[in-house]
């Protein structure tokens, strides 16, 4: 000590010993654990006297049955294979109160033919605290995780349900539906008068409608389960087949101007029905979205690596909020567009098609220009058997 | 993966026979440091990591596989099947021996002998046979506890820091950076198929000569387990060493050597 004594420190007849002065417990035991010495804090913690510990009892014996556990199949043999060890955690029993949990640090040295162990305690209750929130925390959000890994996979389970449904009553709706157009064709050549044929007409566009929505929710159930929607590429020419697709859609849309531009040779590698239903519905929705009393105007190119159909509409533009979920199924626009909207499964199809051919979908929209949806496609995939 | 890589094996020694050194829970293949070196001379050594364990390959834990210890015993054939030369001798610690039952019951022929350091068929105590096993439930649950603790937050894997070993300066960083090493979520689940585990039936079926090494003072496997071995096992010797703890080939690596070198002579191996 450098400190000089304090005034009361000369009446004590024996120098205070420093192995009781450290601030942490300090023990010594023999190699099988037996306390050979302990000093006065230690004792302290455990409640119990020098007297009581030394050559009787051991430091194991002060464990809990966890700890002697540890300290045999862990510590003790990580002590004798490397001579120390530190930082290892254990709850002190004591003789009154609850179990006290230290940090000790551990030396062992080899003492006229045998061992002696030199340990230094350190009482931890606030790491022993943040131990056991981190491990009730770490429970909890596994318990979290597990919530909403089962919940997940419920709604998945009753999504892929929901969508079975769809497709099987979809399906199922077409026989009556056919009987009702059956029908309407039965009775028209039955001469009815002026009312009645009215009355036919109106069940007849019900019953094309109906059609067209049952066939985008076989499409919808068709792309979203199983394999998704699948392309049989062939040789065609674009241009005529957009042509042709304008005259038809001349007819269900009389109001409406169409333009159609080309560029290029028309030969391409596609699936003539799908790309048909594409057009089909992009028109229908540019017919729905567009400006009453505008065209609407078709491209189709053809260049070397690519071919493209584009459908241009004049009107106000989409919601830009909207844009990002524009191919998703159930998406509409603001406005319910009269007739021609269905359950805004039409461009989610559109996509199905586009991807089944390997190509891509792009949305500009604004109100100087319109809205134009551009489907470009590569003129030969790769592996593709048609090539 | 190779069996070598999964395991950790390391193989040395020259000799007619093969050892195969099994460690037991809570170690690796370091713990035969003081009593392998003296059979390099006279058997072929193999030494190895259970899956989980030291320097096995971690990514080969498979909580299915390893949820009983039927998945040890089939790593621990392979490695006798693709380490050994001519007749293998298994010396197993702790856990390990009753791996070494599984695997010889389950692939008889595979050891010509078992020689079983503190090994336990059943750490709990069963009351309705009168079993001592030592621990009660409660006991592995506050085990598990501490381990926890432990394990917990310092790392994610285990390596205890050497603070100087004056009397063991060999013992290099090497060995501090590998000894013991475990992730704390594959210990626990080691601790607990080791400590719920019940083999007891499976010692009548062995009929391989077995020495069973007994500490006269060990915690994890009292005197009680050794003679309770001894009377089911059809060709078990007893052998009790003065020892005080489970892992009397470190503090008594003499006594176990020639308790070993007497009963491999005597079954002339």
């Amino acid at each position: 000590m450098t400190l000089p004594d304090p005034p009361s420190a000369h009446k004590a007849t024996t120098t205070p010993d420093p192995f009781d002065e450290v601030p942490c417990g300090l023990v010594r035991t023999d190699g099988r654990g037996t306390f050979l010495r302990v000093n006065r804090l230690f004792c302290e913690w455990v409640g119990r006297e020098p007297a009581e510990l030394v050559g009787l009892r051991r430091l194991q014996d002060l464990f809990t049955m966890g700890g002697r556990i540890f300290h045999q199949t862990h510590w003790m043999p990580l002590l004798q294979m490397q001579g120390s060890i530190s930082e290892v955690k254990i709850d002190l029993l004591c003789a009154q109160g609850p179990d006290i949990p230290v940090v000790m640090n551990a030396v062992r040295r080899e003492r006229e033919g045998g061992f002696v162990h030199e340990i230094a305690l350190f009482v931890a209750r606030d790491r022993d605290r943040y131990e056991r929130e981190l491990i009730g925390a770490q429970k909890r959000l596994q318990l979290l995780v597990d919530t909403e890994k089962k919940l997940s996979e419920e709604a998945l389970d009753r999504a892929a349900y929901a969508e079975q449904l769809v497709g099987i009553v979809s399906h199922d709706l077409r026989n009556p539906l056919s009987a009702i157009q059956l029908g309407v064709v039965a009775l028209a050549r039955s001469k009815p008068n002026e009312q009645q044929q009215r009355i036919l007409d109106r069940i007849s566009r019900s019953a094309n409608r109906t059609n067209r929505l049952i066939a985008d929710l076989l499409d919808f159930t068709q792309a979203r389960l199983g394999s998704g929607l699948v392309a049989h590429r062939l040789p065609m020419d674009l241009h005529a087949m957009v042509a042709e697709a304008i005259d038809e859609l001349g007819t269900v849309f009389p109001q409406r101007q169409f333009r159609h531009v080309t560029s290029g040779a028309g030969e391409v590698l596609g699936d003539l029905d799908r790309l048909t239903q594409l057009i089909g519905n992009l028109v229908a929705n540019a017919a729905a979205y567009g400006e009453p009393g505008t065209p609407i105007m078709l491209s189709s190119e053809v260049e070397a690596g690519h071919f493209a159909i584009s459908v241009h509409n004049i009107g106000r533009p989409i919601p830009a909020e909207l844009l990002p979920r524009l191919f998703q199924p159930l998406v509409r626009g603001e406005e319910h567009a009269g007739e021609a909207s269905s359950v805004g499964l039409g461009l989610y199809i559109v996509d199905a098609i586009v991807k089944s051919h390997g190509g891509s979908m792009a949305v500009s929209s604004s109100a100087e220009f319109g809205t134009a949806f551009t489907a470009r496609f590569p003129r030969a995939a790769a592996g593709d058997p048609a090539r | 993966m190779s069996v070598k890589e999964r395991n950790n094996v390391h193989v040395s020694g020259l000799g007619a026979s093969t050892i195969f050194f099994a460690h037991g829970f809570g170690c690796d293949q370091n713990m035969w440091r003081l009593l392998a070196p003296a059979y390099a001379d006279r058997y072929r050594i193999v030494l190895f990591d259970l899956v989980g364990s030291g320097l096995s390959d971690e990514a080969a834990f498979d909580k299915t596989k390893y949820a009983s210890l039927r998945g040890y015993a089939a790593d621990l054939a392979e490695v006798v099947r693709e380490f050994g030369h001519g007749p293998a001798i298994l010396v197993s610690h702790s856990v390990s021996g009753m791996i070494g039952v599984l695997a010889d019951n389950a692939h008889p022929g595979l050891f010509a002998a078992h020689a079983m350091v503190g090994p336990s068929p059943c750490y709990i105590d069963d009351p309705a046979t009168g079993y001592v096993g030592g621990f009660r439930r409660e006991d592995i649950e506050s085990l598990l506890t501490t381990l926890e603790s432990n394990y917990l937050g310092w790392s994610s894997t285990m390596a205890p820091v050497i603070m100087g070993s004056p009397e063991q300066p060999a013992l290099g960083v090497e060995l501090a950076n590998s000894f013991c090493r475990t992730n704390p979520e594959i210990a626990k689940h080691f601790a607990r198929v080791t400590f719920h585990a019940d083999h007891r039936a499976d010692l009548q079926l062995l009929q391989t000569p077995t020495l069973i090494l007994q500490s006269d003072d060990d915690l994890i496997a009292p005197m009680d387990v050794g003679r309770y071995m001894q009377a089911v096992m059809p060709r078990a010797t007893l052998r009790i060493v003065e020892n005080v703890g489970h892992c009397p080939h470190l503090s008594q690596p003499g006594a176990c050597a020639e308790a070993i070198d007497e009963f491999l002579a005597a079954n002339a191996l």
